[in-house]
């Protein structure tokens, strides 16, 4: 326990940039999903296929295969680039940008899918309900399909998130100073890595937790109205 | 214009690929008019409907509301497409439907569903619309049921929400895609009878039904559509007392 108090800023630190980078991961993921649902369900065949290959591709690729190819591969791309058509000179990629960028990319093809199954779900009389009565595109989409489609992907949602807290511990590989890392370091150092690592065990609980009780609050608000026959 | 009639329908086709559905409707609505449409299953009566407020796109054929056009043209690949969406979004708000399977907005209570067109279709102040939105409320019997959600109200009750939402955007005409189909027998009595004082009222309607007392009793003309034509047309009592086709014939003798 002494150790832990030790460390504690290092664990603090960890603990900070977990939570940042699973939020910006997360920000990046929906934006993703919402574009990829919306090109899956849309009628143009371009969209569909490029939403399909992307869900394909990044779903059948271990997600540390990829954070790895991002941050080294990608930087290596972006300054062949730069430096073949001279527009931009050298650009160092933060481990930051990779990892989120990384993380976001590989949770938006979940988010696509959990976002795709929650738009469909919606009845379609309803949608025909609000065009008969002369709404516009956009209204039946903020005040029809958006609470519904929110209401109907949070169960998958929250899953998504929780495995996404979980999947940012793979940052390490690229030196990101996350929780994991940090309690890593200290650990070896200290040579008590049993006691580090069961810190960190309890830091993930304690952030999944706090997620699934918010989470939570969030699905009895937009359950409104939704009667369960058991 | 003013003695236009409602609604007239000139020469409307639909198909949905090789299937001709529709095969050239006409039809004129004059104010007060309550028109049932009847017809075995896929003789193309409720896509009749459904064209009128664009739910389905016809090929061909024109709808006149209160002698307004619904402009349409063609676009690139020979469909037709409406000239300007804010018009016939417009027209729609005139033309209120009320559906089989009711599609109230289950995210929503009772009154938020009434509430939803008159404030953000039609602009209206909010006060102004709850006044409204409780009247019409009452007129259907459920004025206590305003807090309630969709999925706490029996068939009949949701239909009648259906109607109020229908109701209080004070559309010239409103369209009833079979609206009791859905119902358990018990609840189909509550439904009609609101029909019946909408009637009464003088309120213009098209039915799609199959409840031939409601057609006998209640609307001024009687449209009998038979593979996707109309096959006779008239004053209720005749047509459906003394039919002159063998289809309508055979028709009414299966519902009997």
């Amino acid at each position: 326990m002494d150790l832990i108090v030790e460390y504690q800023a290092q664990l603090i630190a960890g603990t900070v940039m977990t939570i940042r980078l699973a939020l910006t991961s997360l920000f990046i993921a929906v934006i993703l999903g919402l574009l990829g649902a919306w090109a899956k369900l849309s009628n143009s065949r371009v969209a569909g296929f490029i939403a399909n290959v992307y869900t394909t591709l990044i779903r059948g690729v271990p997600d540390l295969v990829l954070i790895m190819l991002v941050f080294f591969g990608g930087q290596v791309t972006i300054n062949a680039i730069g430096a073949a058509t001279g527009l931009w000179g050298y650009i160092d990629i933060s481990q930051f940008i990779a990892g989120a960028g990384t993380i976001g990319l590989i949770f938006g093809a979940y988010f696509t899918e959990t976002f795709r199954g929650a738009i469909m779900a919606i009845p379609t009389g309803q949608i025909e309900a609000g065009i008969s009565c002369g709404m516009r595109r956009s209204l039946i989409f903020r005040h029809i399909i958006w609470p519904q489609m929110v209401r109907f992907a949070l169960p998958g949602f929250t899953n998504n998130w929780l495995v996404l807290v979980k999947t940012t511990a793979l940052v390490s590989v690229i030196g990101l100073q996350d929780l994991v890392y940090n309690a890593f370091t200290a650990g070896r150092s200290t040579r008590q890595l049993f006691t580090f690592m069961f810190a960190t065990l309890v830091i993930y609980l304690l952030l999944t937790a706090v997620s699934d009780v918010l989470l939570r609050a969030l699905e009895r608000r937009y359950n409104r109205g939704v009667v369960r026959t058991n | 214009m003013i003695d236009a009639p409602a609604l007239q329908v000139n020469d409307l086709y639909k198909s949905f690929g090789d299937n001709a559905v529709i095969k050239g409707v006409s039809m004129d609505a004059s104010r007060g008019d309550v028109i049932s449409i009847l017809g075995a299953s896929g003789s193309g009566k409720s896509t009749f409907l459904r064209c009128l407020n664009l739910l389905e796109t016809p090929d061909s054929g024109d709808v006149f509301l209160a002698g307004e056009k619904m402009a349409m043209k063609r676009n690139r690949r020979g469909h037709q497409v409406p000239v300007d969406i804010r018009q016939v979004e417009k027209m729609r708000s005139r033309m209120a439907m009320v559906f089989q399977g009711f599609n109230l907005w289950s995210h929503m209570t009772v009154l938020d569903n009434v509430l939803e067109g008159p404030i953000y279709v039609q602009n209206v102040a909010k006060a102004e619309a709850k006044e409204k939105a409780y009247a019409m409320l009452e007129r259907v019997g459920l004025s206590d049921r305003a807090k309630y959600y969709p999925a706490h109200l029996s068939g009949g009750q949701q239909q009648r929400v259906a109607i109020a939402r229908a109701l209080v955007m004070e559309p010239d005409v409103m369209l009833f895609d079979e609206p009791t189909s859905a119902l358990d027998p018990e609840l189909v009595g509550e439904v009609l009878e609101v029909m019946s004082n909408l009637a009464k009222e003088g309120r213009t309607m098209l039915v799609v039904t199959h409840e031939i007392a409601f057609a006998r009793d209640v609307s001024t003309k009687t449209v009998f559509l038979h593979q996707g034509e109309i096959c006779e047309e008239g004053p209720p009592d005749e047509i459906l007392k003394s039919p002159k086709t063998e289809q309508l014939t055979t028709f009414l003798s299966r519902l009997s």
